[in-house]
């Protein structure tokens, strides 16, 4: 089900989705402002940010829906502006929108897009089984597309998508509408999907970015303000280390004798198993030998200090300018 | 061409699986019938032609153009499916031309559904067949016209009610306003201005087709009117990418 090579001798090599200084604009508006990634094949990408960050315009260039006022986008090496049709072939997109006719069968539906991408009619009816095998939707085969209920017209959405088998998959918010159980259905199928294909997908479920992305991006204001692996994401910004110790006493430590740990002031602090976790962030190393001698001379004791990693969320509130410095 | 049938089907299919072709065609058809049956008494005008019948086309094509081709567009951008039917492989051409050709087809079986009346007219006396079918062939090709504004108006709005509206009165202009009333309502009959006037209008390309006479002229007139409302339509749905 290969719809041919992508063309250029090194497009093997390329990455599938290539961004370039992208830019787009309503009227005033910037939506859009100079974003560049690439997706290469074995991928999740996934795209983070709140609602009028600029995701969907983004995701709607790519695909070809919206133009760009400047920048570029290639898929599998193809200009989508000067060679939209050839690039539209490479791409399955699942728009936010869920673009079903209501009027329509459920395989009458998928009938439709498999002629719509020039499938011949053999390969489409075993191809049409084989995906509705693959989401679920056999039972629900003659049922109009209307009538569905919102889990099953998301995997149809999702059905539509990967039924050319493309290089590309884009999906907009696709787990969105669908229960826990399918959720991981889905993710699972996505994970599979993307051994041979580059995926970009956004939302703003963080923990499903963090459960199937290779790749996370997060964009604020039309510009990218995150671009890493979770892993990446995770680390404190430049060399600072997020640290949390616990000391003894569920007394918060008057100000003197915190002075005298040398730690600078701490972020905040909460009560935790024997006595009291404080969180602060520095950017030497912390000599907890040290440590643990000026705790002592101030009466108490150093139960447990280490180093913390920051969960998405508080990467993703600090980036949003959303208060929260480690604070619980 | 095959791409642009994939569009034509499914946009057909769409007329027969939703409510709209069987309330507006045989709407259409009996207040037609009414027309020339009962107010204008055709048995008792006792004459074997369809002139009267062919009359009144016009002026319903006019109303029941916007009818079919109001959800064409404004109903793809109400429900997001616009959003699919842009990213898939189709030219906007295909898109445009496959829509347009399927309201055509849903206005070409309404005519044909009013054959009934030449059925009768056969029964009742013994008819000049030339200037019917020169009249429904005229029908179709100034549907056309209707059927290409109708798609155009349609491409620029959500709302089917806002696309109805809209092509009714750009129908009524091109239609009437754009006829020898305007001349009349200005009080600037029989000036050159006047016959410009009545000359880009749909209504004086009807006249003579109404009365069984074609000409080509009139033909090339609804086809290059159909084409350049079509072109129109193609820039359109192209310029929603920016």
């Amino acid at each position: 089900m290969s719809l041919g090579p992508a063309s250029g001798p090194a497009a093997g090599a390329a990455p599938l989705i290539s961004v370039t200084e992208l830019h787009k604009s309503y009227g005033a508006t910037r939506a859009v402002d100079g974003v560049s990634f690439q997706v290469a094949r074995g991928q999740i990408r996934g795209f983070l940010g709140p609602n009028g960050a600029g995701k969907s315009t983004t995701i709607k260039i790519i695909t070809g829906y919206l133009a760009a006022d400047a920048g570029s986008v290639r898929v599998a090496g193809i200009d989508v502006a000067e060679e939209p049709i050839e690039a539209r072939k490479r791409i399955g997109y699942l728009p936010e929108s869920l673009p079903l006719y209501q009027e329509m069968r459920v395989d009458e539906y998928l009938q439709f897009i498999a002629k719509s991408r020039r499938m011949e009619r053999r390969g489409a009816a075993q191809r049409i089984a084989e995906v509705m095998a693959l989401l679920g939707l056999e039972r629900m085969k003659k049922r109009l597309t209307g009538s569905l209920s919102k889990g099953y017209r998301q995997r149809l959405g999702l059905a539509q998508a990967i039924l050319h088998d493309p290089d590309i998959l884009i999906l907009d918010e696709p787990t969105n509408g669908l229960d826990p159980q399918q959720i991981i259905e889905i993710r699972a199928l996505l994970v599979r999907l993307a051994a041979t294909k580059a995926i970009l997908f956004s939302t703003h479920i963080l923990q499903e970015i963090s459960a199937v992305c290779s790749q996370i991006m997060i964009i604020r204001d039309g510009r990218l303000v995150a671009d890493g692996t979770p892993a990446e994401l995770a680390a404190a910004p430049g060399s600072e280390r997020d640290w949390e110790i616990v000391i003894s006493g569920t007394e918060e430590m008057p100000y003197a004798d915190l002075d005298a740990l040398g730690i600078g002031t701490p972020a905040g602090s909460d009560l935790a198993e024997g006595g009291r976790v404080y969180r602060f962030r520095r950017a030497s190393e912390l000599d907890i030998a040290v440590l643990g001698g000026r705790v002592t001379r101030t009466g108490r004791r150093l139960i447990e200090a280490r180093r913390a990693t920051r969960t998405l969320e508080q990467v993703y509130l600090e980036l949003m300018g959303v208060g929260a410095k480690g604070a619980a | 061409m095959r791409q642009m049938l994939v569009v034509y089907r499914r946009e057909l299919g769409a007329y027969f699986k939703t409510p709209i072709a069987y309330i507006f065609v045989p709407l259409f058809v009996s207040v037609l019938a009414l027309f020339v049956f009962k107010i204008d008494l055709f048995f008792e005008l006792n004459r074997a032609d369809m002139r009267n019948f062919f009359r009144y086309v016009p002026y319903f094509v006019m109303v029941f153009a916007p009818a079919i081709t109001m959800r064409l567009w404004a109903e793809e951008l109400r429900s997001g499916t616009a959003e699919l039917l842009m990213t898939l492989p189709f030219h906007s051409w295909e898109l445009v031309v496959g829509k347009f050709l399927a309201a055509w087809t849903i206005l070409a079986l309404t005519l044909l559904c009013t054959l009934g009346a030449a059925a009768a007219i056969a029964y009742a006396g013994d008819p000049d067949w030339a200037p019917i079918i020169g009249g429904y062939l005229g029908a179709l090709f100034m549907g056309s016209v209707f059927i290409a504004l109708g798609a155009f108006v349609s491409s620029f709005t959500k709302d089917q009610v806002v696309a109805l509206l809209v092509s009714l009165v750009a129908g009524f202009f091109l239609c009437v306003v754009l006829s020898e009333y305007f001349p009349m309502w200005f009080g600037i009959r029989d000036t050159n201005f006047a016959r410009v006037i009545e000359q880009i209008g749909v209504r004086s390309h009807y006249v003579s087709i109404e009365r069984g006479v074609l000409s080509l002229r009139d033909f090339v007139y609804f086809a290059t009117c159909t084409a350049f409302l079509l072109a129109l339509n193609v820039f359109r749905v192209q310029a929603r990418r920016y």
